[in-house]
């Protein structure tokens, strides 16, 4: 028996509809089976009640609005030295030539494995959080730029001078724009590093902040609340990088 | 001044005296090449692309450089622009050194090379903005060049929403809006089919003909050469040198019909004779791989 080509298309749409109900009902199933235990693997009515809690009678939004300014901070300060950087390292061979061998050698560090010494400089200071989160930014959107700037098109260049563009006006009337679309692709992925730079800043030491809490939840033992905290630090990415999306489109309306 | 091309834009920012006035003494846009030679790499893989080449071009001129493919037309022209600097020999332009592009030699490239971020007028005032001029004025220019391309009514839009020949347009109104004493022009008409390329190259001379900029196009089309130039200028292929100079009497204004005419076919003739020989000679050359 073959399916229409209707039918096909009410079946694709009926699998988007149910992904999320299958994949919160098959999980609280399987909690309330026995089959794991329920302390350690709640099911999603309970960490849904954890995260209720959290809202109403705990630090919730105390928590979310640390973590996303420590991303804020970092990921547009890092994206503007980045930028700028790359910009010129891509334009200057002096300036590569200066930079880029350090860059190269400080890019491949792991974030993470910076945050002993990060504590060691800052403290528990929201300065550290925010240098993380900088350091996880700063060298991808670097890259970006530099290699962006490298790529537009010489003949755009040539015709900006024929136009008696000067040197300086070159960066914001050609090079910035040119390279647009290649910094906005390290930007997006700068948004997922800003994040997971994060959690490494709040599990290393802070008093508030989303990963923190979930960290602190797990000593406690309250599970659903650290899987509350996942849901919802998943939550916030997905929407962040939703968000990015759309602002990438309207930033290279040309392509 | 010619009554069909209503001349919007010189009532801003140009002179533009009738071209049958004679010789332009004074006038901007006197091109001396001297003994110019140019070679691309170094020892044993360096290559001689333009040799002892030699070119004066005055000011209102239009004139044609044409030749088998390799034979360094390009790159005569990316030296006047100040692309390249000479290995040997000088470019000037008004009696300056030619060592770095500006502002003063406008230059019209095969791809129409618009800036895609900007506005069809945007890139149109992009010059009269960088020499100093007010948002304003600058978009004002830009709208009267605009016109004379018969695109005013596309100022809104941006360049992918154009056709090939409209992008070409637009970047032919860019380069002549800092009104420079040169234009430059590299294949313009090259990726265009036919019939665009005929409509683009008449309204090159009615612009010409109001404007008075010397023009310097490159082609390798010799019934375009023929049809636009004062002068033909046929180069030679390794290293590029001048074969022949050849001046194009043929009345102006001139219509496409002049293709038929009899003077037309005779001075094709002697064109192509001088280019087939030439691109015979590369083809020979390429073959024993010299």
């Amino acid at each position: 028996m073959g399916i229409s080509k209707h039918q096909q298309q009410l079946l694709n749409r009926w699998a988007l509809i149910l992904s999320m109900p299958l994949f919160f009902g098959g999980w609280e199933i399987i909690s309330r089976s026995g089959v794991v235990n329920p302390v350690l693997f709640p099911p999603p009515t309970l960490v849904a009640l954890a995260l209720y809690k959290w809202a109403t009678q705990g630090p919730l939004l105390i928590d979310i609005a640390m973590s996303l300014s420590r991303v804020l901070v970092g990921f547009i300060s890092g994206a503007i030295a980045g930028i700028l950087v790359g910009i010129l390292t891509g334009r200057y061979q002096f300036i590569a030539n200066l930079l880029t061998p350090v860059f190269q050698l400080l890019r491949p560090i792991p974030p993470i494995a910076i945050v002993p010494i990060v504590i060691l400089w800052f403290g528990l200071s929201e300065l550290g959080k925010w240098f993380l989160v900088f350091w996880g930014v700063f060298f991808t959107v670097w890259i970006a730029a530099h290699l962006g700037v490298q790529r537009v098109d010489k003949t755009l260049i040539r015709a900006a001078q024929c136009l008696g563009t000067p040197e300086q006006k070159m960066l914001p009337e050609v090079l910035l724009p040119g390279s647009f679309p290649y910094i906005l692709v390290g930007l997006r992925t700068s948004v997922s590093i800003s994040f997971y730079t994060l959690v490494a800043a709040e599990l290393a030491g802070t008093f508030s902040g989303i990963a923190y809490r979930i960290d602190i939840a797990q000593q406690n033992l309250q599970v659903g609340q650290s899987l509350g905290g996942l849901i919802i630090l998943g939550l916030i990415s997905a929407i962040a990088d939703k968000a990015f999306g759309a602002f990438s489109k309207k930033m290279v309306w040309w392509s | 001044m010619n009554p069909e091309m209503p001349m919007t834009a010189n009532q801003v920012t140009l002179n533009s005296p009738n071209r049958n006035d004679g010789p332009m003494v004074g006038q901007p846009g006197y091109i001396a090449i001297e003994q110019l030679s140019i070679a691309f790499g170094s020892g044993k893989q360096s290559f001689l692309a333009v040799e002892n080449f030699s070119l004066e071009i005055y000011p209102g001129e239009f004139v044609c450089l044409i030749g088998p493919s390799g034979c360094g037309k390009s790159t005569v022209l990316n030296s006047i622009a100040g692309f390249i600097a000479p290995t040997q020999g000088t470019v000037s332009v008004d009696n300056r050194l030619i060592d770095c592009p500006g502002g003063d030699r406008g230059m019209v490239f095969q791809q129409p090379s618009l800036f895609p971020w900007k506005t069809v007028l945007g890139n149109v005032a992009h010059g009269p903005l960088m020499a100093g001029n007010s948002k304003a004025i600058a978009y004002r220019i830009a709208q009267n060049f605009l016109e004379m391309v018969g695109l005013v009514k596309f100022a809104k839009h941006y360049p992918m929403m154009l056709s090939g020949g409209m992008q070409q347009r637009v970047a032919i109104a860019r380069a002549l809006a800092n009104s420079p004493p040169v234009l430059l022009m590299d294949e313009p008409f090259g990726a265009l089919d036919a019939q665009t390329r005929f409509m683009m190259q008449e309204n090159l001379l009615k612009l010409w003909e109001d404007l008075k900029t010397t023009v310097v196009f490159v082609t390798h089309d010799i019934d375009e050469a023929i049809f636009l130039a004062d002068r033909v200028v046929v180069m030679s292929a390794n290293p590029g040198q001048i074969l022949k100079d050849i001046s194009i009497s043929l009345p102006r204004p001139r219509a496409i019909e002049i293709l038929l005419d009899q003077n037309f076919a005779i001075l094709k003739k002697d064109c192509f004779d001088l280019i087939r020989q030439e691109s015979l000679l590369a083809f020979e050359q390429q073959k024993k791989g010299t």
